[in-house]
């Protein structure tokens, strides 16, 4: 199945990259050469083969592990963008490790809490989180935690590896606001399955056993209410990826975001290819994972 | 020596003193249970019967101490083998419920957990209130399962509750029940939800069981008839009031109260006829249905790709029967049998194979069902709620059909007429269907079926979801617009009672296979086919065996 999607996502890219005013001949040697010129060069890059062809050969390298060489840098596409997939995944995995430990017990609180103060405070910060995009947001925790407290760097990266700390540091705020929104959304989803799941028949049954209301939450109650949730957390890793890519503008993250846009800017087509290839193998593996996922915990679904 | 003084050995096990319970509304409060009293005695089994809304699972809710938030307690006492359940905190009542008092629920699919394998589900309650550890209850649920009739229990423990039938989750869930020896036993209406022989069977091993380790029960239900088989004793409750108490025999012998005798006629008694068996086989039917197979199972995109072949389900096999003109013809059968899929195929809500002769006209597939065909084929569903437009008045309901097939003048006075004809007063057109009851509501929907001036009627469980004495003039209703307009009736239902009171001839049904077309008062002869057999001798028949 993922082999299918990644097949027609590599289509799509490639039919939107031919349509894009970008011709790659002039592109490289620039507004001033001569047509002769631009000729040999379309010769030699394969340009002037139909379309099709071109796909099939893009499409054999690609295979291949080729994703082609940039037309900005003449350096080849694939090692640069998967470094920077590298950042970007760091940023996405430590915002969804931070919106896994808020938002789920955020919602249960909210859920058994229901119509107290608790669960309206929850509600209130997630009806914010949800309203506010993460441009404005950022703009004002770089304002406040960076401009007048001083307690962090305002943009910029350093790589974990070279100063741990620093880069920690460099992290927090891109981390906190991409996950702002997430927790929103999970924790109301959790909120409102719990809630859902809460008034079932099957816990009443097990509150009749005489079981303690902790035991029917842990034991009966979260499994079901959190099943529904891998699946919004998996269709939000969509929104991350395009969440990623204002916040890694932002802060100034050499991720795969930002290499997306640098690259859409110069029109730089093998690079707008891989890129946008990489997200959706990624977004693909990603959701993947998470059916596998929900049919080992729950075994009524079965896969064939 | 006080209040406990001289207990004689048969001190109740349950007594519920002078109990009321209040819900408090935005209209003030209502009273669900007004002044109960009630005691069950070890060994005894006490039926308590009610229509819907009369009280009787807010009194199995105030006993297990679970009530909503808006619940108060004016007064009362209940009292389980001498401690009063009221004065209990909720952590007494944590240690008492499922160790000295438990309950079985009306729907063993949702009242188990679908996440959590059966073994565990049972055996938490030994852990819990036992004090075993996990491998000791492990192994003390499967001889409990294998106690309850569960041949390999082992491997139920292991299986998920979808992966069981629903007489084996309820065989389960029974067993949770019975695991810690309780004192009394809450059975909330345990074999609704299943078929007549399951529930036969259910109720076998409940009354085995029962006998066995003497808990006494409180036996929930609507029917009367049912509770006349298990229960020593009968409570009849009527709005929060319990009206009348004793022994089975007393109430069906010497009913005391109207109410009560009002239930007791209700209850269909398949030895009293309501309709002449005056229709002669012609041989020129109404509907002749031929070979109609109903298949389901759609095609995945990636299978219709690569060509691998699904598995089909089968609906209806190879179906052929017929009705005359005038004819009530009863179908019959447990519950995925392919009773509605056959009706849904006969009014166009499902494709199939075969052919359906109605009226001397051929029709091969949907595209053969014209205005015509619907106008003269009408269907009445199970839930009124769901088949009623809640934003919709009645009398927009009502005049749809009346513009599609009718001639469409003076609505007003046409549809006034409807509801007239099926006992509903005029001003009822103005009014939205949550306005009405269930009954009303189902007199709606007849009336709406009836618009048309059908000649054929598909009646799909349509007394199902009503209390016995709605269901009884509902019927007598049917009755009625039959006589006056010799409609004929396809009525399909599980009760089987009911059928051989009504039916001019019963089809019965299992697993989609037609099993045979008997005469109405031929079905308990004994030359019928073993299926037909086992669902008579499943059905309970208590109101005759008093009669």
């Amino acid at each position: 199945m993922i082999v299918y999607t990644l097949f027609v996502v590599s289509l799509i890219v490639f039919a939107i990259t031919q349509i894009l005013p970008a011709d790659a001949a002039v592109m490289m040697l620039g507004e001033n050469a001569t047509p002769e010129a631009l000729d040999a060069l379309r010769q030699t890059m394969g340009l002037d083969a139909p379309i099709w062809q071109q796909y099939a050969t893009w499409l054999w390298h690609v295979v291949q592990g080729d994703l082609g060489t940039s037309l900005r840098t003449g350096q080849p596409v694939g090692p640069a963008m998967f470094e920077a997939l590298g950042r970007s995944l760091l940023l996405a995995l430590l915002s969804i490790g931070l919106m896994l430990v808020l938002a789920i017990p955020l919602g249960i609180i909210a859920a058994i809490r229901r119509g107290k103060i608790a669960d309206m405070v929850v509600s209130l910060i997630s009806y914010a989180g949800v309203a506010l995009p993460e441009f404005v947001t950022a703009t004002i925790a770089v304002l406040v935690f960076a401009d007048w407290m001083k307690w962090l760097p305002p943009t910029g990266y350093v790589p974990l590896t070279e100063d741990f700390f620093g880069g920690i540091a460099h992290l927090v705020l891109p981390v906190c606001v991409i996950s702002i929104i997430l927790i929103a959304h999970v924790s109301r989803m959790v909120r409102s399955e719990l809630v859902d799941v809460l008034h079932t028949d099957y816990i009443r049954a097990a509150r009749l056993k005489g079981l303690s209301r902790g035991h029917v939450l842990r034991r009966h109650a979260l499994r079901n209410a959190l099943l529904p949730t891998i699946t919004i957390v998996a269709l939000d890793v969509g929104y991350l990826l395009g969440g990623v890519i204002v916040v890694e503008e932002i802060f100034a993250i050499p991720g795969i975001g930002r290499q997306l846009i640098v690259a859409i800017q110069a029109r730089d087509l093998p690079a707008i290819q891989a890129g946008v290839l990489i997200m959706a193998a990624t977004y693909s593996i990603v959701n993947f994972i998470a059916d596998i996922l929900y049919a080992w915990l729950d075994k009524r679904i079965q896969y064939d | 020596m006080s209040n406990t003084e001289n207990r004689p050995v048969l001190s109740p096990v349950l007594a519920i003193e002078n109990y009321s319970l209040d819900y408090e509304t935005a209209n003030g409060p209502f009273h669900a249970l007004k002044n109960i009293d009630l005691a069950i005695n070890r060994g005894e089994i006490l039926g308590l019967v009610g229509e819907s809304g009369s009280g009787k699972t807010s009194l199995a809710w105030s006993i297990m101490r679970y009530l909503p938030k808006n619940a108060r307690e004016p007064g009362g006492k209940i009292l389980l083998g001498g401690d009063n359940l009221l004065e209990k905190s909720e952590r007494e009542m944590q240690t008492f419920r499922g160790r000295r008092i438990s309950m079985v629920f009306q729907d063993p699919s949702t009242s188990l957990n679908p996440t959590l394998s059966l073994g565990t589900q049972l055996a938490e309650v030994l852990v819990r209130h036992r004090g075993l550890t996990r491998q000791q209850a492990w192994k003390e649920g499967e001889e409990r399962l294998a106690h309850v009739g569960l041949r390999t229990p082992a491997q139920m423990m292991h299986r998920m509750p979808h992966e069981a039938s629903g007489g084996e989750k309820q065989r389960v869930v029974i067993a949770s029940a019975f695991a810690c020896n309780p004192e009394c036993i809450i059975f909330d209406e345990p074999t609704t939800a299943l078929d007549v022989i399951t529930s036969r069977q259910i109720l076998d091993l409940f009354v085995e069981l029962q006998a066995e380790t003497g808990v006494a029960s409180l036996y929930i239900s609507h029917d009367l008839a049912l509770v006349a088989r298990t229960a020593g004793r009968v409570a009849v409750i009527k709005r929060g009031d319990i009206v009348e108490q004793g022994t089975v025999r007393e109430i069906f012998t010497n009913p005391q109260q109207e109410y009560t005798r009002e239930l007791i006629a209700a209850v269909p008694d398949p030895a009293h006829r309501l309709v002449k068996d005056d229709v002669v086989d012609t041989d020129k039917p109404l509907v002749k249905v031929e070979n109609v197979s109903v298949h389901f199972g759609r095609k995945s995109f990636l299978a219709a790709l690569t060509g691998r072949k699904t598995d089909r389900v089968t609906g209806n096999n190879a179906i052929s029967l017929s009705v005359n003109p005038g004819e009530i013809l009863g179908i019959v059968g447990e519950s995925g049998s392919g009773k509605s899929t056959l009706a849904k195929a006969m009014t166009g809500l499902n494709r199939f194979e075969g052919k359906i002769w109605f009226d001397g006209r051929e029709i091969r597939n949907l595209g053969d069902m014209d205005n015509a065909y619907r106008k003269d084929v009408q269907i009445i569903f199970q839930h009124p709620d769901a088949s009623l437009n809640p934003r919709q008045k009645i009398f927009e309901i009502l005049s749809r059909p009346l513009k599609l097939f009718g001639d469409g003048s003076d609505l007003e006075k046409q549809v006034g007429d409807m509801l007239e004809q099926v006992r509903l007063p005029r001003t009822h057109a103005s009014r939205y269907p949550h306005q009405l009851s269930g009954g009303e509501k189902q007199r709606v929907a007849i009336a709406r079926a009836f618009a048309s001036k059908p000649k054929l009627v598909i009646c799909d469980e349509i007394t199902s979801a009503l209390d016995v004495s709605v269901q009884a003039s509902v019927v007598q209703l049917l009755l009625e617009l039959q006589k006056a307009s010799g409609t004929a009736y396809l009525f399909i239902t599980h009760d089987l009672n009911l059928i051989r009171q009504i039916a001019h001839r019963i089809a019965v049904m299992y697993r989609g296979d037609l099993i045979e077309v008997v005469k109405a008062d031929e079905i308990d002869s004994p030359d019928r086919a073993d299926y037909t057999r086992r669902l008579i001798e499943a059905v309970p028949r208590a109101a005759a065996q008093y009669q």
